[in-house]
């Protein structure tokens, strides 16, 4: 039986448990946190750039710059190439080297800038450059940007003098400058045993202090060749949740975000920027229904670009028709976006059908959690689609590994047709690096392939200019007409969380290359 | 009291061995790390190189031989993801989610306990139906929404707390600290009140205020000690799943804790950091579980009685 027994008066109060308690609690909330070093994490106002990512850099090895985790805070910030890409026109502008040429069908020769200062006050030379590349192509350290830019190819350098280095491939290879604008210049006293977690580079800003798990923190090199940037610091801080990131940038915690979701973008707190990221249904040509053109044309008829893009990506994107964006060396500008057909697609499959073709075997249709906004709601949108035209998908989430597992060879076995939502981004610039890892017929990450776009692939590779061009768009044209193992999606754009206190325009690289030096107080900018 | 602390410490230890042999081994059924830690252009003699390099191509009894030998030495190995020793990152990360909890659990069980007393002594009060409205709310309110509705309400609307981050005074603990109260809270105000309101309605209590005892001293002295049992039964498992990692908090608010590095462990497939993590942290739940029981016996003479020699 409960007690209702009354607070008799005079009782004393819990007081003598509760001042103790509240005093243990205030004493353990005003220390600060482990593991933050007890600093601010955002930095000032003012003199202090912030910038908020999604992940916290793994590491920020020059030559695994081209992860983007570690080339948005690197690459143009601390350590800089010899060449960079202009992101914009495509075109290859000088940076650590002033001048290059083709000395002879393999051999490319550079001329690098004499005022160049290293972050530990040494002078760059050639003889860093050669270095640098040596470490990032030919060393064992398992770099990055050794297998996305040159795969199995091995350079021989040659420090011609002081400040000219000759660079010479086993093939003629004419796009080398832009393979080259991939590599971070570092002094020659980096480690060749060991990748470097925090390196000493030529870049703008140089590395004042990483607290693990909580902050990156820069400060501005005073000897830097070029001109100086316009803020003394910079912080780099990370959140995972982008609800957070963009509260971050509307309450001026942070000057600028990357990947904000459209949900918490508006007019004052984000911009939109072709990101050169293109979504795509990569069909495994190898298993029954997909094996059949016919199934694959079908299912290319079945989805509708234009309500995916409009409803599901809030137009934060364009229909595609090939891989690579406009800007791209390569890119097809005459490729027809296929409208939705359902009565084609229905026709398509009835064919096949007639035909023996198991078209109602189940399709696994395999999509990566978090990998673009609204990715499980495309993946729905695309089964409800497929469904209307007789064909039986289910979906299938999975994480970053999982879903590598099914993008990478060797593919797993007996797991039936797959369709894999993926997501390709050519930062590159050139469609070269696109159709040796997506169409080739063993290409790392094409279920097949024909001897006949195997050629195409291997001759306009070695061809330059309007050529190349030329050949590359064919090679599309190709894939689209006789192979059709991509269904493209569309042309993706990110956004760009940034506070209305600064000036930055984004451009396609910003997602993997955010140059911090272009970045400048608005009040200044209105001046 | 020694023999009941080393058979509590035989009896824990027993699990520990299998957590640790368990999350060796799902670990690897969750798949290759190789694929995440090289470029998608890689070559198989790239991947076969890298994963010879880890160990990654040896049996997996091999595997678990050469992990548990290197653990005789307190070697944890290296992550995957970052080059750094593993149990650096776990032990730089793990007293900042202790922290956490430790505040939190202490705010939850003096709240619970005035609240959940208060409520007991006056059954069917008004301030009885305001706990369980309140406590039965807070329980059943998802974190990860309430963590999102605080930044925007505080963070953004009002202004008045940061949105997240670990920088600056007090005021940074205040909505993470609210995020992760609002279950413990919850749970414990109920546990709380039934305890009680049983406690108080005890023949014991009954002789206490015949006895001429304050109610300060039948309260706090006599209901509230029997009452104290099952209270610390679940504030032990609650304390023990804030430990464990306070995931969505830690992850929402950027809180450089355990929750996140293990989250993040597990998807960068960085078995050597999980392995140090999930140790660690199964050490320190041996060690609270120890001190719940050491409690219960100190509370409670019976339980030390039914440990047999």
């Amino acid at each position: 039986m409960p007690s209702s027994v009354p607070l008799p008066r005079g009782t004393r109060s819990p007081a003598p448990v509760v001042v103790p308690l509240a005093v243990a609690i205030l004493a353990a909330t005003s220390c600060a946190v482990a593991n933050s070093g007890g600093g601010g994490d955002t930095g000032d106002a003012g003199d202090t750039l912030r910038i908020v990512l999604a992940q916290e850099p793994p590491t920020l090895e020059p030559c695994e710059a081209s992860l983007t985790d570690t080339g948005v805070v690197v690459r143009s910030n601390i350590s800089e190439p010899l060449i960079e890409r202009d992101p914009t026109t495509g075109e290859l502008e000088p940076l650590l080297a002033t001048t290059w040429r083709q000395r002879t069908p393999t051999t490319w020769e550079l001329d690098l800038r004499p005022d160049v200062t290293f972050h530990d006050g040494t002078t760059m030379t050639s003889e860093d450059a050669a270095f640098s590349i040596d470490r990032a192509v030919n060393s064992d350290l398992a770099c990055n940007v050794d297998g996305y830019v040159f795969g199995d190819e091995r350079l021989e350098l040659e420090v011609v003098d002081e400040h000219r280095l000759a660079v010479t491939t086993t093939d003629p290879d004419p796009i080398l400058p832009l393979r080259l604008s991939f590599i971070e210049v570092v002094p020659r006293t980096t480690s060749t045993e060991a990748k470097v977690r925090e390196p000493v580079g030529t870049g703008p800003y140089l590395i004042e202090r990483w607290e693990t798990g909580v902050s990156i923190s820069l400060r501005r090199n005073d000897d830097y060749w070029g001109e100086p940037p316009a803020y003394p610091r910079a912080r780099y801080v990370w959140r995972s949740e982008p609800s957070v990131r963009a509260a971050m940038i509307n309450n001026g915690e942070a000057d600028l975000s990357t990947a904000l979701n459209p949900e918490d973008a508006t007019e004052d707190n984000s911009v939109a920027y072709p990101n050169n990221e293109t979504t795509a249904l990569r069909l495994d040509g190898r298993e029954a229904p997909l094996d059949d053109i016919r199934v694959r044309r079908a299912i290319g008829l079945a989805i509708d670009r234009r309500a995916i893009v409009d409803t599901l990506f809030d137009g934060l994107a364009d229909p595609a028709a090939q891989l690579v964006p406009d800007g791209v060396v390569g890119h097809n500008p005459d490729l027809p976006i296929d409208p939705p057909d359902p009565d084609r697609a229905r026709a398509l499959i009835a064919e096949a059908a007639a035909d023996g073709v198991p078209v109602d075997r189940r399709i696994t249709l395999i999509a990566r959690n978090a990998q673009f906004p609204r990715v499980a709601e495309t993946a729905e949108a695309i089964q409800y689609q497929l469904a209307s035209v007789g064909l039986d998908v289910r979906i299938q989430m999975a994480d970053t590994a999982a879903h590598l597992e099914y993008q990478l060879r060797p593919f797993p076995e007996d797991v039936g047709p797959v369709a894999l939502l993926v997501m390709h981004g050519n930062q590159a610039g050139d469609a070269a690096f696109t159709t040796s890892q997506y169409l080739l017929s063993d290409g790392p990450q094409s279920t097949f392939g024909s001897p006949e776009l195997d050629q195409l692939i291997s001759e306009a590779g070695e061809l330059s200019d309007d050529a190349r061009q030329e050949a590359f768009a064919a090679i599309f044209a190709h894939q689209n007409d006789t192979l059709v193992q991509y269904t493209h999606l569309a042309h993706m754009r990110g956004l760009l969380g940034r506070s209305p206190s600064i000036h930055y325009e984004p451009n396609a690289a910003t997602g993997d290359e955010l140059r911090l030096a272009e970045v400048r107080p608005a009040r200044e900018e209105a001046r | 009291m020694l023999t009941f602390l080393r058979r509590r410490v035989v009896s824990s230890a027993i699990p520990l061995v299998f957590v640790v042999l368990g999350v060796f081994c799902l670990a690897r059924l969750t798949g290759n790390p190789v694929n995440l830690y090289l470029p998608l252009s890689a070559t198989p003699e790239q991947r076969a190189e890298f994963a010879a390099a880890h160990g990654f191509d040896q049996p997996i009894v091999t595997q678990l031989a050469d992990y548990l030998t290197s653990l005789l030495v307190l070697d944890f190995g290296e992550s995957l993801r970052t080059g750094q020793p593993a149990a650096e990152m776990v032990l730089a990360a793990f007293p900042a989610t202790l922290q956490l909890a430790g505040v939190t659990m202490l705010i939850a069980i003096a709240g619970a306990v005035l609240l959940g007393c208060a409520a007991a002594y006056r059954p069917n009060s008004l301030a009885d139906r305001v706990a369980s409205i309140l406590s039965m709310t807070a329980a059943s309110i998802p974190d990860f929404w309430f963590a999102i509705m605080g930044v925007l309400v505080f963070g953004v609307t009002l202004e008045w707390l940061p949105t997240s981050g670990v920088s600056g005074g007090p005021e940074v603990w205040i909505l993470p600290i609210a995020t992760l109260l609002i279950r413990p809270f919850g749970v414990l105000v109920q546990v709380v009140r039934g305890a009680m309101v049983t406690a108080l309605a005890a023949p014991y209590t009954k002789v206490a205020r015949s006895k001429g005892a304050s109610e300060k001293r039948v309260v706090f002295g006599h209901a509230l000690r029997n009452a104290a049992m099952p209270a610390l039964t679940v504030a032990g498992d609650l304390t023990i799943g804030l430990v464990n990692g306070a995931v969505v908090v830690e992850t929402i608010f950027g809180w450089p804790g355990i929750g996140k590095l293990m989250i993040d462990s597990i998807l960068q497939r960085d078995f050597a950091v999980l392995q140090a993590a999930v140790l660690i942290t199964a050490l320190t739940i041996f060690a609270l579980n120890i001190l719940i029981d050491v409690c219960y016996a100190l509370l409670d003479s019976r339980v030390r009685q039914t440990v047999p020699a």
